[in-house]
Parts: structure tokens; C-alpha cells; sequence
């Protein structure tokens, strides 16, 4: 590992320790709020779904809305920042190719999304006790839905030239996409046309691959939701290189 | 190593830097020498930014060559941009960093491993010491300023940039700067200084090109330039009078 990737990468994750109310704590506390309500205060109220009490049937699904909306906001809002601020002259007079900046922000991405993701899940087992059926789906998908959507967030950013560009993917893309995947529900509880409209939702794979990994239940098959996450690693992988390559929206 | 012992610190050939219909940096042939200290000048919008840009890897120049101390800087930009510091005009800061952090990352990205000890001695250089422990949003402007030289010197580039360095800076900073630019170029770092302050220029540069609309009129040692008023005319005048030849060549062409 080359010295500029090492620093850029031990920059961004001091970056979000340092403001690990904001970034760690506070969306622990969202998420475990929705659990509470969803799953603790309604859930004993709602049937089993697939055999699974309602209660454990949502943590997976707020595990990887911690996972999505972190990885997102923490290489969208740091590289959106730096271009705002100037700070990226730093970035762009520095030695530094493409890959190496693209590893360094989505792997501190994905350690944000990682202990996020791991804290909402040990919250909820204070409520439900400790289980996860497939650990190797579950480090599958941790890993590919926070590469995929730390990758999201740097193209968000590229694009942005105002905060108000920045906030249309949280509010309008990844909120409405989250909530529909089947972080609350399972799609097979839904009528048509809405069952299959919402197989064309990327989340509805992610949320299921975990659920698969966490709870062995899965409204998809999950090679399905791996083949789908992983298309989309490559692809995104690729596509950000090349934009971080040419200096698209960065280098005049 | 590829580059040559005696090639320029840096050489530019035929740089060409267009946005859509303007031309902002227009064939420029430039060449600094090892170990001096180059003044830039023009008027505002002249291009020196845009050609800093080009050279520090800010910008992509739309056509012709740019080798510092004999590397590409497109081609073998790790190479070339290792040589390289850049304080640019703007000021920035990152707000999650102190200085002494500031200044370790920064050479981190230059491909540095980070040195504690040299960044407390280029602190103490530029009088931060006092603040090295402080969130950088919390420094003065001219703090701010001091800041950025010392992070342009935490790997030791051996040519520096210094694009309008003591633009807003009071009168003292501004004698203190000069002391340790000049302190530099005896270290032996080439200096590429752009500044509005013409007596800067006058004060420090071993060499003065003027740059007009991306077009570099002239490039002279300073005692010719100053020769040219028969020395009884200042920096400001003799850059005055080349301006408006520029402008009255153009209008005869």
C-alpha cells in the first residue's frame, strides 16, 4: 500500500472519528429508534412472516439501511466538502492515481457502514438474542452493498456543484428505495402489479441477502441477490475510476 | 532516474489551455531555471492561474508539453508532481484538522511518510507553533495563509508555487514571507511567484515574465527588465507601459 493511499485513507477515517457523534452515534440511534417502534413496540402485534417473528424479521432490514445511508453519506458529503472548501487542491496536486483515491474512500466508507451496521445489529440482539445463520452471506453483503453505495456517493458528489444536488439522493433516491425494498415488510406480502415492481428495486436484493444471511429467510434467491451486488461492484468500481481517472468535475 | 541533472525545473511547450471558445492559456514557451526564483506576472485574468493549474495538475492543458526537472507531468505525473508545491490564491482549510494534522496528511498524499518532528519545526518556521493544536478554523487569515506555505513544504518539492502568496497579508507578514522565500531559494528550491504586488516581484524575482491574455510578452532577468525604464522607472511602470504595448500591438495587427 503506497504512503498517499495509506494517508488519504487514515484522513477520511479521522475524519468521521472525529465527529462520531454525528457520524456513528447519531445514526445508531435513528435506526435503533426504528426498531423500537417497528419492531418492539408493533411488532408483537404483527404475525410471523416466513416463520420468523416480526421483531427479527426487520433487523436486517435496518442493519442495511444503516449500512446504505452511511457508506453514501460518508464519501459523498467528505469529497463534496473538499470540493466546496477547496481542499481538494490537495488531493488533485498529489501523487495519487484514481484507484488509489477510489480505495481509500470507499474503504473508509465501508468501516463507517461496517460499525454502524454492526452496532444497530447488536442493539436489536439485546431484544432478540444472537443469531446469524450464513456468516459468509453476511460479510458478502456488508461489504458489497457498502463498496456499492460508497461508490454512489462519489458520483453524487462529482456530480453536485450545490448542496442542494447533494440532498436529492438521501431524500429522493435512497429513502424512498430503502423503504420500499422490504426493510418493513416482505415483497410477497404485496399485490400485484407492486410484487414485481418492486423486484426491480436494487435494495430489495441487498435487504434480502442479508436477511438470507442473517435468518436464512430471503423473499429471493440469494446467488440473485449476489450476482446483482456484485454486477454492481464491477460496474460502479469501474465506471468511478474511470470518472476519478479524467478528473471529471474536479480538474478544469 | 529518467529526467536529466541539468534539465530546467520546468519547461513548457507550447501550452495551450482553451474553455470552449476562450483561450486562457495561448502557446506559451517557458522555461525556469534550477534554483531561482521567477516572478509571473499580469493583469487579472492573464492566465497565471489557469498555467499554474496546468503545471500542478489542477487543470489539463488542451495541448503542449509540461516537464518539471525533466518529467511529463501528464506522462509520469507521480514523478513530476512529487516535486511539486502548490500554495494556491484561495485559502483553504480543512475544518476537521489541526495544523500539526493538517501538515502530516498532507505530506502522507505528497507520498511522505509524516514526520512529527519536521512539521513542528515548519509550525514553528511560519510562527504557528502556538496553534499547532487547534482546530484550523480558528486561525486568522494570515494564520491561514502561513498554514498553507507550510503545508506546500512538508515533502521538500524542490520547485514551489506561490500563487499571490501575500495576497491580503499586513506589511510585517509580508517582509517575514519574503525572508523565507528567499531562505528557500538559497536551500536550493526553485520558486514560481505570481503576485498584484509588483514590488514583490521587484524585491525578490531573479527573473520577471509577463503574461498578457494567456501570451507571455516578455521574459527578462529582473536588472534588464528594470533597464528598460533607463532605471529610473519602477517595476510598476516598466509592467505598466509592456501591458499597454501588448494592447497597442494587437490593435495594429
Amino acid at each position: 500500500m503506497s504512503v498517499a493511499l495509506r494517508s488519504l485513507l487514515a484522513k477520511e477515517v479521522r475524519r468521521f472519528s472525529k465527529v462520531w457523534v454525528q457520524t456513528v452515534f447519531s445514526p445508531l440511534i435513528t435506526t435503533s429508534l426504528y426498531f423500537l417502534v417497528f419492531g418492539v413496540a408493533l411488532g408483537s402485534r404483527l404475525q410471523e412472516i416466513d416463520g420468523v417473528p416480526y421483531i427479527e424479521f426487520v433487523i436486517p432490514g435496518l442493519v442495511m439501511l444503516g449500512i446504505i445511508s452511511n457508506s453514501f453519506l460518508n464519501t459523498a458529503s467528505s469529497l463534496f466538502q473538499a470540493k466546496i472548501n477547496g481542499t481538494i487542491v490537495d488531493l488533485l496536486v498529489a501523487p495519487i492515481g484514481a484507484a488509489e483515491i477510489l480505495i481509500a474512500y470507499v474503504a473508509a466508507a465501508m468501516l463507517r457502514a461496517s460499525i454502524v451496521g454492526s452496532l444497530v445489529y447488536l442493539v436489536a440482539c439485546l431484544f432478540t438474542g444472537f443469531r446469524v445463520e450464513h456468516p459468509g452471506w453476511v460479510l458478502f453483503f456488508l461489504f458489497g452493498v457498502s463498496a456499492t453505495f460508497a461508490m454512489l456517493g462519489i458520483l453524487a458528489a462529482l456530480w453536485s456543484e450545490k448542496f442542494d444536488h447533494l440532498s436529492i439522493f438521501p431524500n429522493f433516491v435512497l429513502t424512498p428505495m430503502t423503504f420500499l425494498g422490504g426493510v418493513f415488510y416482505s415483497v410477497d406480502m404485496l399485490p400485484e402489479p407492486w410484487n414485481q415492481v418492486s423486484r426491480a428495486n436494487p435494495v430489495l436484493y441487498m435487504v434480502n441477502g442479508l436477511r438470507h444471511g442473517l435468518l436464512g429467510i430471503s423473499d429471493v434467491p440469494v446467488l440473485h441477490s449476489a450476482a446483482f451486488v456484485g454486477v454492481l461492484v464491477l460496474v460502479l468500481g469501474f465506471v468511478t475510476a474511470r470518472l476519478l481517472h479524467s478528473g471529471w468535475k474536479l480538474r478544469t | 532516474m529518467p529526467g536529466a541533472v541539468s534539465a530546467p525545473a520546468l519547461r513548457c511547450n507550447q501550452v495551450v489551455k482553451r474553455f470552449k471558445n476562450f483561450v486562457a492559456v495561448d502557446g506559451v514557451d517557458l522555461e525556469v531555471r534550477a534554483g531561482e526564483i521567477f516572478a509571473l506576472l499580469g493583469p487579472n485574468g492573464a492566465g497565471k492561474t489557469t498555467l499554474i493549474g496546468c503545471i500542478t495538475g489542477l487543470s489539463r492543458a488542451t495541448s503542449g508539453t509540461i516537464e518539471v526537472f525533466g518529467h511529463d507531468v501528464v506522462r509520469e505525473f507521480r514523478t513530476a508532481r512529487r516535486l511539486v508545491g502548490l500554495v494556491p490564491q484561495e485559502i483553504t482549510y480543512d475544518p476537521f484538522f489541526t495544523p500539526v494534522e493538517a501538515l502530516m496528511i498532507q505530506s502522507g498524499l505528497m507520498g511522505v511518510p509524516p514526520d512529527r518532528a519536521r512539521a513542528e519545526s515548519l509550525l514553528a518556521t511560519f510562527s504557528l507553533s502556538d496553534h499547532k493544536d487547534a482546530y484550523t478554523r480558528n486561525l486568522s487569515g494570515g494564520m491561514k495563509r502561513r498554514l498553507l506555505i507550510a503545508k506546500a513544504l512538508m515533502h521538500a518539492p524542490k520547485l514551489l508555487f506561490l500563487d499571490e502568496p501575500t495576497a491580503g497579508v499586513d506589511v510585517e507578514l509580508r517582509k517575514e514571507l519574503w525572508r523565507e522565500v528567499r531562505r528557500l531559494r538559497d536551500a536550493g528550491t526553485t520558486i514560481v511567484l505570481t503576485t498584484h504586488y509588483l514590488e514583490e516581484a521587484e524585491e525578490l524575482a531573479d527573473r520577471i515574465g509577463i503574461l498578457r491574455k494567456g501570451k507571455l510578452l516578455v521574459v527578462e532577468d529582473r536588472a534588464t527588465m528594470m533597464a528598460r525604464g533607463g532605471g529610473a522607472q519602477s517595476l510598476e511602470q516598466i509592467f505598466v507601459d509592456l501591458i499597454n504595448a501588448g494592447e497597442v500591438t494587437e490593435a495594429v495587427r
